[in-house]
């Protein structure tokens, strides 16, 4: 009985001696071959030869240096005028406690001369150029409601928007603290007793205009609390038409940042002395904010920023420097890729 | 406890005590699978905090972005998770049910009926034709083999389960008693466990005693520990240093992160990838096994790149180095020697002379070869006799002597019957005293049928059977044939006999019976049993039995081992056949160049002794260019390791290649852990069950799918056909893996630390405020789109052709150390990302000022900059690029723009009309162009100058490789070597006087030195092989650079 073992596991035959014959082939389990499953696809096997290097880097030079020039000169064709002006707009007796001037109700009319280097093809842009001002903090970036925004139905959705959300209850339109904080400086310009037409049409974007700002949302409670931030807004205009405050709300990544105030659409020539009559409301005093009047031309890089030009100049020189260097090492200490003298295991048995 | 098994008995209480068969593999069912799967997921640590950090995110006062961002991501990835899960868990339901739901045969009150498997109660009768899956575990109680046992009545008892498959201790009786004696002893050998086949055998039929989980297979069961590689160990590692960055950052900055994100997006891909390296290894049509129709296959898909980092190689000896197919080629029958180099014993004229001159000393030994096994013969219908055997090299000895003319001819019960020449002569077989590992021999107590005269015929090794010689007997010539047969690397065994007095064996049979149906220690109380009988034997000669080397072990071994992977061969065979065996398949370097060191000794002192010397010379000459190699036996390794575990553990450490013959399963498993817990990868590598719990242990486990069943490849990591596979898996599949692994994981660092860094640089301008520069969409696209793909294909990334790494094994070091993976070369990542993320930082705020300078137009400007740059730098990384890759990294790019213009024509996106601006801006791609070439610029010329000037190992072999260099001429040295060492064998062959001379080197004046030498002098200086082998000190100074 206790024999009786049906050995299940291995068997094989006597007879003819072959052990083979008991186990059938399952050629049916070989895997399928394919270029993909045997990692067999074709490949590109690129080295870096000297040759290869010293080429990409020589064309990169050849390539950079033009564009640089290019940029610096685009760069150079654009005419700007730049006026610094929240000191001098101060009248001199007050300049030890601005914030109070700005604060008060005093008239803070102010008259700038700018006098045109070069002459200015139309359009000129005038920008205003704040400095330390951290449009891109956490707090004050996300200080906005989009959809309070763009309809009328969602107007009393201010989410988001402390501390300038509410007023009594009762939704400010816009709220947050983008808007709370509008620029509100003027400007006008004359050319002698020529005043120069300033547009603002068409200073935002289309597209904010058009699905951004709902052309019947219109601004409620705005700048009415006790603490007024900046700019108010004509409560009978739609927001889509606001560009003043569709400009401002597209926030600057940087502290330093411009941003368009109008068009100048004639062209101003060399030498032409312009007026600026300027109303200086905005209070950048109290966080020691620079605030400068911009007139610009454009080119078709943008306007005037010599970084690129420089920067490409730069990358391009270094490319032809590193390929110069590296025809001269090749040269004067030529070595043999894939030498298998290098190999250590080619060398001694030993050590490495 | 014990159970009752009541056979045949409708109304016994065990139809409702025991499970039925249904069995069950899941882990989850449909209502727990959430809340289990949640749980399972939360309770790894990485997890819990990322939790924490996507809770923090809810809270808007402290978060820069979006927690849709964060959770998006955080769910998807555990989606995925728990897909892919629920997925494996569908298919084990779907495999369980197949099983479930198979037909089965019961038999109830002597009529078969079908049944589905999961429906067999303990107690029922199955019935299993040829070929047919066992349903559950059976006691066997008749085959169509010997003869028909049908209707009976019993209980067996049995131990409760257990998870041991060597062991089933159980009785059996029979209702009414019957025969003289009414408790039947059953052992494992009275089993068939579930899930093996029928074969050969027409029908069988059994007793379930356990069923459904509660098998022995179901009890072992169970999930694997899941393998951690030392490379994710190495990333978590380093992730570990990323999260101490990043919360310096948050503690300084106040930003919080978006890293931490990356890192599971990094997992979800790993995992993706290292499936796909499995899948090259399963779908690898050079690991294909003509022989046995068997594919490699790589079980545990996540430990691939582990392959390439193996430092230590276990192996067994049988049927993984060998073929485990045995052949008979020489004997000693009472001081004669039968074969020579030029041909077999059978072949031997002498010995067919003997055998016809009917001389009584060879009568007798062929009559112990033919009855002394466990062979079961079948006669075939064309009149031909198959044996079917368990064990090879009984089936050898079997055959040899039906060659001889002493045929087993048929075995019925007890009653065999051989037939020598014309005569046939009846043997009643009274008891088998079974082969164990501890005994290493077995005896059959017969009785010859002609004169009723009682004789016990034993076989067994060499050292167990000599002891046992009666006290007269000169075995020295005996002792000599088994040197000599071993130093041919042959397995030697000796057989004997006694004739037994009949009142002897009476009283002997009665303390067997007791002892065999004990319940408690039944093994060792058997074995003390037949030490009883086993003594004053007449032995009457050495069988010798070859088992061929597999196809290709020395190229592999040598191969490997200039790879810089050490070897120890662990095997149950005698000493001297493990030495030659190990010489022949290049482990061990013969003299001068290799120096065999022993340790041995009987007791604990002599152990202890030769440890402490061989440790000595070994610490000499660790810094000579030599091979030295130790040889342990069991006994000896067992006091090794129980009482001077830190000698040993050094001598280990020292020591590159080491042979342990007489090693039993568990001490294979304890020296593998010793290595582990030496901070080595280890792979073990085994064809057999013995090898099973070494294969667990080990970092990684190979089986091979062989001879000796399926039970180690189950077992197994990996399971390949042959042991010469595993070159291919190590130098190919383990050496890609590890590099692609070691690319896509500092990659994704690198993306996501770039990412980080200009958010660190943005927090500087905009007030310390911690504003996220880029819009959550993005964020979340950037992890999961636009930088995960260009990556993803790496896995097709080939540094070097597989060519190359097989003439240059000795490459697979820059992956053992783990010189792709380290601190240092995250530092060089580290610094790209730094470097890359002031580039595109610099750049778009300068490039994008004054009036340009809009917070979503600088933010596009800076993520289109990112992902130029990560396009670039997968392009410079990247070794050979094929179709897949040239789409993905171009096709990502563009798919990066189509992405971004359709999120800009949605008005309620932050980004509306965004990016078509941007594209219709010169400036816009003039910057980019710029950060590329600023970017790429230098690490270009860093690369390019390294490359050149200081090339790495691989560098070389690649342009060597791609320039068609005369490296490829180096290392063809193989077939050379090879007919090399056909001469040695030959040379030591004919050559047996002067065998006793050399190779013991520093052995002689040992205390111990009783033990036998081996080995020839001359020949071994042929062996030395022309690659110049990397000396110990080598392998471990590189370590630690």
């Amino acid at each position: 009985m206790s024999n009786d073992n049906a050995a299940p596991s291995s068997s094989s035959a006597a007879a003819n001696g072959s052990a083979d014959s008991a186990a059938p082939r399952r050629n049916s389990k070989r895997p399928k071959y394919s270029k993909f499953t045997q990692q067999e696809l074709p490949a590109c096997k690129p080295i870096l030869t000297p040759g290869w290097v010293i080429s990409a880097f020589l064309l990169v030079s050849v390539i950079f240096v033009p564009i640089g020039v290019a940029s610096l000169f685009a760069s150079r064709d654009v005419v700007e005028v730049v006026d610094r002006y929240e000191t001098a707009c101060i009248p001199a007796q007050n300049r030890t406690n601005k914030v109070a001037y700005i604060q008060s109700s005093a008239n803070k009319i102010c008259v700038r001369t700018l006098t045109v280097p070069k002459r200015m093809k139309a359009p000129i842009y005038i920008y205003y150029e704040l400095d330390n001002f951290y449009q891109n903090h956490r707090r004050y970036v996300k200080s906005r409601n989009d959809m309070q925004l763009r309809s009328n139905s969602s107007q009393d959705d201010t989410s988001n928007c402390k501390p300038e959300d509410l007023i009594n209850g009762t939704a400010i339109v816009p709220c947050g603290l983008i808007a709370w904080s509008l620029f509100n400086d003027t400007y006008s310009f004359s050319r002698g007793n020529e005043s120069l037409n300033v547009n603002k049409k068409d200073i935002s974007w289309k597209s904010d205009r058009d699905h951004k700002f709902g052309d019947n949302v219109f601004p409620k409670n705005f700048q009415s609390g006790g603490l007024k931030g900046g700019g108010s807004l004509n409560e009978s205009k739609p927001l889509s038409e606001q560009e003043d405050l569709i400009v401002w709300m597209r926030t600057a990544a940087l502290p330093t940042f411009r941003k368009l105030y109008g068009r100048i659409e004639v062209d101003l020539n060399r030498g032409d002395t312009i007026n600026v009559t300027l109303g200086n409301h905005y209070n950048t005093y109290s966080f020691n904010g620079k605030k400068r009047l911009v007139l610009s031309t454009t080119s078709w890089l943008g306007g005037k920023n010599d970084f690129l030009g420089i920067a490409y100049l730069t990358v391009g020189g270094l490319c032809l420097f590193l390929a110069v260097c590296f025809i001269i090492v090749y040269l004067v200490k030529p070595r043999r890729l894939g030498d298998p003298s290098y190999l250590s295991w080619n060398r001694s048995p030993g050590g490495r | 406890m014990k159970r009752y098994v009541y056979i045949n008995d409708d109304e016994s209480p065990t139809q409702d005590l025991y499970c039925d068969n249904r069995i069950s593999n899941r882990k989850y069912t449909v209502w727990n699978f959430l809340p289990k799967n949640l749980w399972e997921q939360f309770s790894r640590f990485m997890n819990q905090y990322f939790l924490l950090i996507a809770c923090l995110q809810l809270w808007s006062l402290i978060t820069p972005v979006n927690p849709a961002s964060t959770w998006g991501p955080l769910i998807f990835i555990f989606a995925v998770s728990a897909s892919k899960e629920a997925w494996d868990d569908y298919n084990r339901f779907l495999s369980d049910k197949k099983a479930n739901e198979k037909e089965v045969w019961i038999v109830k009150h002597g009529l078969k009926k079908p049944s589905r498997a999961q429906d067999v109660r303990v107690g029922d009768i199955v019935w299993l034709r040829e070929n047919d899956e066992v349903p559950c575990d059976l006691v066997v109680l008749g085959t169509s083999d010997p003869q028909g046992l049908c209707y009976i009545e019993g209980v067996i008892e049995c131990p409760n389960p257990d998870k041991d498959i060597r062991r089933f201790d159980a009785n059996l009786r029979l209702f009414p008693p019957f025969i003289d004696n009414d408790v039947c002893p059953l052992t494992i050998k009275n089993t068939v466990l579930q899930s093996c086949y029928l074969r050969n055998t027409e029908w069988a039929c059994g007793v379930a005693v356990y069923t459904g989980n509660e098998t022995k297979l179901g009890m072992s069961r169970g999930i694997p520990e899941p393998k951690l590689t030392a490379m994710d160990a190495m990333i978590d590692k380093l992730t570990g240093a990323i999260f101490v960055f990043q919360l310096v950052v948050v503690v300084v900055l106040g930003i919080a992160g978006n890293v931490w994100k990356d890192t599971e997006a990094r997992k979800v891909s790993l995992d993706l990838v290292k499936s796909l390296y499995a899948k090259f290894i399963d779908w690898d049509v050079e690991m294909f096994d003509q022989e046995t129709g068997s594919s490699s296959h790589a079980a545990n898909t996540a430990i691939s790149e582990d392959l390439g980092q193996v430092e230590y190689i276990m192996t067994d000896k049988t049927g993984t180095l060998t073929e485990n197919k045995m052949v008979f080629r020489r004997c000693c029958i009472s001081g004669t020697f039968y074969g020579n180099e030029s041909g077999d014993a059978l072949k031997d004229v002498r010995l067919q002379n003997a055998v016809a001159s009917g001389s009584p000393d060879v009568i007798r030994f062929l009559t112990v070869m033919a009855i002394c096994n466990t062979v079961i013969p079948v006669q075939s219908k064309n009149g031909n006799v198959l044996y079917k055997a368990q064990s090879q090299d009984e089936e050898a000895l079997v055959q040899a002597a039906a060659k001889l003319h002493m045929v087993l001819f048929s075995k019925s019960g007890n009653l065999l019957e051989i037939r020598f020449n014309a005569s046939a002569i009846k043997y009643e077989v009274l008891d088998i005293l079974e082969f164990t590992s501890d005994r290493k021999r077995m005896s059959v107590v017969v009785r010859d049928t002609r004169d009723d005269k009682i004789f016990l015929l034993s076989k067994g090794a060499d050292e167990a059977i000599l002891p046992c010689a009666s006290a007269g007997q000169q075995t020295r010539t005996l002792n000599e044939a088994a040197d000599q047969y071993a130093q041919l690397g042959l397995r030697t065994l000796c057989l004997a006999w006694r004739e037994l007095k009949e009142d002897e064996y009476q009283e002997w049979s009665l303390m067997f019976r007791e002892a065999s149906s004990t319940l408690v220690d039944r093994e060792w109380r058997i074995a003390e049993v037949c030490q009883r009988l086993e003594h004053d034997l007449e032995v009457l000669g050495v069988t010798a039995i070859e088992d061929r080397l597999q196809d290709g072990v020395p190229e592999t071994i040598e191969m490997l081992r200039r790879a810089g992977i050490n070897f120890w061969m662990l095997t149950g065979d005698k000493q001297n056949t493990a030495i030659q065996i190990a010489l022949s398949c290049n482990f061990i370097s013969p003299e001068p160049k290799g120096q065999l060191l022993l340790i041995d000794g009987k007791t604990e002192d002599e152990v202890c002794r030769s440890l402490e010397r061989v440790l000595l010379t070994m610490r000499i000459t660790s810094s000579e260019p030599k091979d030295v190699a130790f040889v342990v036996d069991g006994w000896a390794l067992e006091i090794a390791l129980k009482n001077h575990r830190k000698d040993f553990t050094e001598l280990a450490i020292l020591s590159r290649t080491a042979i342990c013959c007489r090693v039993t399963p568990s001490q294979k498993a304890q020296l593998v852990e010793l290595l582990k817990s030496c901070d080595y990868r280890t792979l073990a590598i085994g064809d057999g069950g013995n090898d099973v719990r070494m294969i667990q242990q080990a970092d990684i486990g190979v089986g091979i799918s062989g001879r000796e069943g399926l039970q180690a490849a189950r077992a197994a990591d990996y399971s390949i056909g042959k042991f010469r596979f595993l070159k291919r898996l190590i130098l190919v599949h383990g050496r890609y893996s590890y590099n692609r692994t070691a690319f896509l994981s500092q990659y994704s660092f690198y993306k996501s630390l770039l990412i980080c860094f200009i958010q660190i640089f943005f927090s500087f301008i905009s007030g310390v405020s911690g504003t996220s520069l880029f819009n959550s969409v993005s964020l979340m696209a950037y992890n999961v789109f636009y930088t995960s793909i260009p990556v993803l294909v790496s896995v097709l990334d080939k540094d070097l052709s597989e060519k190359t790494v097989m003439q240059h094994p000795q490459i697979l070091f820059y992956c053992q150390a783990g010189r792709l993976l380290n601190p240092s070369t995250f530092a060089g990542w580290f610094g790209r990302s730094l470097f890359h993320a002031i580039v595109v930082f610099i750049i778009s705020i300068n490039a994008f000022a004054y009036e340009k300078s809009e917070m979503e137009e600088v933010a596009m400007v800076a993520l289109s900059g990112c992902i130029w740059l990560q396009a670039f730098v997968v392009i410079i990384e990247t070794n050979s690029f094929t179709v897949l890759q040239h789409l993905a990294i171009w096709g990502n790019l563009i798919g990066f723009y189509i992405i971004n213009w359709i999120v800009s024509t949605i008005p309620s996106s932050g980004m509306y009309t965004i990016m078509f601006r941007l594209c219709s801006q010169p400036s816009y791609w003039i910057t980019i162009f710029l950060i590329v070439g600023a970017g790429m610029g230098p690490i270009l010329a860093i690369k390019y100058f390294r490359y050149t000037y200081t090339p790495s190992k691989i560098n070389t072999l690649q342009q060597a490789e791609r320039l068609g260099g005369p490296i490829l001429s180096l290392g063809n040295i193989d077939p050379q070597q090879r007919s090399m060492e056909k001469e040695v064998a030959a040379l030591s062959i004919t050559q047996p006087k002067s065998r006793n001379s050399v190779y013991e080197p520093l052995l002689s004046e040992s205390p111990s030195g009783t033990r036998r030498s081996f080995g020839s002098a001359a020949p071994f200086e042929f062996f030395q092989s022309q690659a110049s082998r990397l000396s110990s000190s080598y392998s471990r100074n590189c370590k630690d650079n």
